[in-house]
């Protein structure tokens, strides 16, 4: 389009670089927390009976690692990538881009040490203390800054579909985190939120699904439309689909927060509203995984060969999925039933890990050996990690399927007396043990998979110019 | 009043408001959708289609 010639090293891939290499990092030790934590609820020993190893305290340091360390890292690699390339310009400011890589990395490492320490807000998602939360927004506006300054001085005057869904994300995580973070500080290190009752559940639960919806869906889903065409070498499927894809999806998320908090005293007419429109969400989060899905028409025969495109297509496949799931589970009867139970565990790992880590290393395997001008290492390595992930998603989430389900129906049984049929909980418990064992199995298994991307990536990397892309 | 006719008055402007937000979030989405679809938009949307395959310079 209006494009003006550029040269290659006026973009700044050492920011790219950078973010790829803690995504890599991160990515590690989020899912070896979580592995210690799957372990944990299989043999509650691996507690170790201190403070600071306790599941409690773990718990948030897997989630915060997750979402904000190895997707958060993942996200900005992507979005420097991509945004410069589809603007054909530099990012506005080198400096801008260290804060931010380095003021997040200091967050990640504050978040990795207070919350084993049990300093924690109590908000699902929102744990970090106020004063990390000040840095977050620091940050953030850095970052905000930095893109907006970058669209700001584009060489394409058209905003392709993709830098909407990276703006969407920009603003609403702003919001999201300073309405949620709004606190009376006691201490350094408490506070107390500005919100009671009700009002403070609704207003976490507002921004708890919307950080899903704006950091872990939109985001990805404007990756998917910059990085699949790319590696599909085709234009997505319909662009105006995309479009409107887009704005039925910014539109919806954000009112569907109060499924989470149904049979709750949230008023009834506002869980109503809640769950009407996160059915609503079915339509937009399809039309996304089908103009996903489609825009491999005649590329088909690739998948056996391109790593990166099965990725991909298992990624969307799980969107597709998740997304048929969570408006399913939004329903009063369905939540009746899966609220509570590891069903729950099920749908968000089959979110995060197949969704959202598919997306990431399909992304990882593209950009890497771009940035780093080096082919890949080993493509049977990548393939290798692409089988580990797919079954260790599988079975952690086919396991906890099983133990929600069986976990509802177990506390909702009655004898033919009227009482609870299993009034121990201690009894639940026992028969979940073995779908434990089996997520911890699939768990692994993911783990193992980014281990063998560390080396294939390090490998890319450092090998020596005889490696080029452009020998 | 007595609270439950409050109840029903603030109810009844709940469903004005709630009636009035249907209706300009609708005619949004389908001028949004008449946009994207508009024959006069078909061919810079097609060329946008194709930014991202644009060789990296």
């Amino acid at each position: 389009m209006e494009a003006a010639p550029l040269s290659a090293p006026r973009y700044d891939d050492a920011s790219v670089r950078r973010f790829i290499t803690a995504t890599v990092l991160w990515g590690i030790v989020g899912m070896l927390v979580g592995a210690i934590l799957a372990l944990q609820l299989a043999w509650a020993p691996a507690n170790l009976g201190l403070p600071w190893t306790s599941f409690g305290r773990l718990r948030p340091l897997h989630t915060n690692a997750v979402i904000f360390a190895f997707t958060g890292n993942a996200l900005f690699a992507g979005i420097y990538y991509s945004m410069q390339r589809l603007l054909k310009t530099r990012m506005w400011s080198d400096t801008l881009s260290s804060v931010h890589f380095w003021g997040w990395q200091a967050i990640i490492v504050l978040a990795a040490v207070t919350l084993p320490l049990g300093m924690t807000q109590g908000k699902e998602y929102a744990e970090l203390i106020w004063p990390i939360d000040l840095l977050i927004a620091v940050v953030w506006l850095v970052f905000a800054a930095n893109f907006f300054g970058t669209i700001a001085i584009r060489k394409v005057k058209h905003l392709y579909v993709a830098l909407w869904f990276y703006m969407s994300m920009v603003i609403t995580i702003t919001v999201l985190h300073v309405v949620n973070n709004l606190a009376l500080p006691a201490t350094l290190t408490r506070s107390y939120p500005v919100y009671s009752g009700m009002t403070d559940a609704l207003v976490q639960w507002w921004y708890g699904h919307n950080a899903v919806g704006f950091l872990l869906t939109t985001p990805i889903l404007g990756l998917m439309y910059y990085f699949l065409p790319r590696a599909a070498q085709r234009p997505v499927f319909s662009y105006r689909l995309s479009i409107i894809h887009f704005w039925a999806l910014v539109f919806l998320y954000i009112w569907a927060g109060p499924h989470h908090l149904l049979y709750s005293a949230l008023p009834d007419w506002a869980q109503t509203v809640g769950m009407v429109f996160s059915l609503m969400l079915l339509a937009p989060s399809w039309g996304g995984m089908l103009n996903g899905l489609l825009t491999l028409r005649g590329a088909w025969d690739r998948l056996r060969t391109d790593p990166i495109l099965k990725f991909w297509v298992a990624a969307i496949t799980f969107y597709g999925m998740s997304t048929f799931e969570g408006p399913m589970m939004s329903i009063r009867a369905v939540n009746a039933l899966s609220h509570f139970t590891d069903w729950t565990i099920a749908h968000v790992h089959a979110g995060a890990l197949g969704w959202v880590g598919e997306s990431v290393f399909a992304m990882l395997y593209y950009m890497a050996p771009q940035v780093w001008n080096r082919k890949l290492h080993s493509v049977s390595l990548a393939t290798t990690h692409f089988w580990l992930a797919t079954v260790g998603i599988v079975l952690y989430v086919v396991a906890m399927w099983t133990a929600g389900v069986t976990q509802g129906l177990m506390w909702r049984a009655f004898d033919e007396a009227g009482l609870l049929q299993y009034p121990n909980f201690v009894d639940t418990v026992r028969t979940l043990n073995p779908f434990y064992w089996i997520r911890l199995l699939g768990g692994l298994m993911y783990l193992g998979g980014i281990i063998v991307m560390a080396w294939n990536l390090y490998k890319t990397a450092t090998s020596d110019s005889s490696n080029a892309l452009e020998a | 009043m007595s609270p439950v006719t409050d109840a029903v008055a603030q109810s009844a402007q709940l469903g004005w408001v709630l009636g009035v937000m249907t209706v300009a979030f609708l005619t949004s989405f389908v001028g949004w959708t008449l946009w994207a679809w508009w024959p006069s938009n078909r061919e810079r949307l097609d060329a946008a289609a194709l930014l991202p395959l644009e060789e990296s310079p």
